[in-house]
């Protein structure tokens, strides 16, 4: 084993999902079965790739093979870096808080308006969650926490 | 948090495998070798993205098997520094919270890293952050969770010879350091909701 190029190229959580499904479509048709330890590591991508709240466990699929370009057209103007762009659409912040993870110092590269615009971007362009109904107060949360577990285990 | 990583390796193919296309036994015996594993300083191979190139197969004296060399992309999981990714609790102690994604189990948050007012509930056996007198929010097990990274660990496996304790415990390959101290980062439904 020798390594030519320890990093080619940085792939989003979008593009490996797209991979597999495509892998796993070509093993179907061929009735073919990868090694064991493919098999168990492709299974768990795809669960946690698909598990609540990433955006692929929307259904249909919110982003198409045009959502990156044009993502990457409407952001020009704000100077992200790249790896903030990669977790933008790993993780497709709904509100500036959630924003406020992804791109570092984002108080003083960003006035409360940008912050705004660049939300609205990103919902749309990859588009966002149903609003869910409103969560029970206090306690109650907690249960609702417990249910999601479950789902997405 | 994926990224593509190139290799040149030479691949064996047996005999038992020639009634495979060529391209299908030669991605089975890379992903058998490279699936799931960790290498040093690349990450978690997860499977072939693409062959790049392949020589013609020889097959060596003695042996029926036909060799190989390829050169082929891999997807590899290796968050950058600094990247913010979604986990699952996996558990807590009072040095901090364990974290797992499906497929990547060494992701570990010390309890430095946590957001200041956060305790340790030895009874519940699980963190507590004190938001203020009344409202307290927990680190529940299987919780989803946002965190950052913030440090990585790596353990070379290599046998080190005859030197080597029998029963020396192995570390883990590749362990990830994180945070979940920023606003916005710990558990998904605090902020989403």
């Amino acid at each position: 084993m020798k390594v030519l190029e320890a990093q080619s190229a940085v792939l989003s959580n979008f593009e490996v999902h797209q991979h597999v499904l495509q892998q796993r479509e070509r093993y179907k048709k061929s009735r073919h079965r990868g090694p064991p330890n493919y098999e168990t590591v492709v299974k768990e991508l795809s669960s946690w790739l698909e598990a609540s709240p990433s955006p692929m466990s929307q259904k249909p699929t919110p982003y198409t093979l045009q959502s990156i370009p044009t993502l990457l057209e409407r952001l020009r103007p704000y100077d992200l870096s790249k790896g903030e762009v990669v977790m933008i659409l790993n993780l497709r912040p709904a509100n500036v808080v959630a924003l406020n993870v992804i791109v570092e110092d984002m108080a003083g590269r960003f006035d409360e308006t940008q912050q705004e615009e660049l939300v609205t971007i990103i919902t749309e362009v990859l588009g966002a969650f149903e609003p869910a109904e409103e969560a029970p107060q206090e306690n109650g949360e907690g249960d609702v926490a417990m249910d999601d577990a479950g789902q997405a285990a | 948090m994926f990224i593509l990583t190139k290799f040149a390796d030479l691949v064996t193919i047996e005999p038992k495998d020639f009634s495979k296309k060529s391209i299908e036994a030669i991605e089975d015996n890379i992903n058998a070798k490279y699936s799931n594993k960790v290498i040093q300083k690349i990450g978690l191979c997860i499977c072939l993205y693409d062959l790049l190139w392949a020589s013609e197969g020889l097959i060596g004296h003695g042996t029926g098997m036909v060799n190989v060399n390829v050169e082929f992309r891999m997807v590899v999981f290796r968050p950058f520094k600094g990247e913010t990714m979604l986990g699952k609790i996996r558990s807590s102690t009072p040095f901090g919270i364990h974290l797992r994604t499906e497929f990547f189990d060494d992701i570990f948050v010390p309890y430095q890293e946590l957001p200041a007012g956060a305790e340790f509930n030895v009874s519940e056996q699980l963190w507590v952050w004190n938001l203020d007198e009344n409202e307290r929010l927990y680190y529940d097990n299987h919780e989803m969770v946002r965190f950052q990274v913030i440090d990585e660990e790596w353990h070379d496996q290599t046998p080190a010879g005859p030197t080597q304790a029998e029963d020396a415990a192995l570390k883990t390959p590749y362990k990830l350091k994180g945070s979940m101290a920023a606003d916005g980062l710990g558990v998904c439904l605090w902020w989403d909701g």
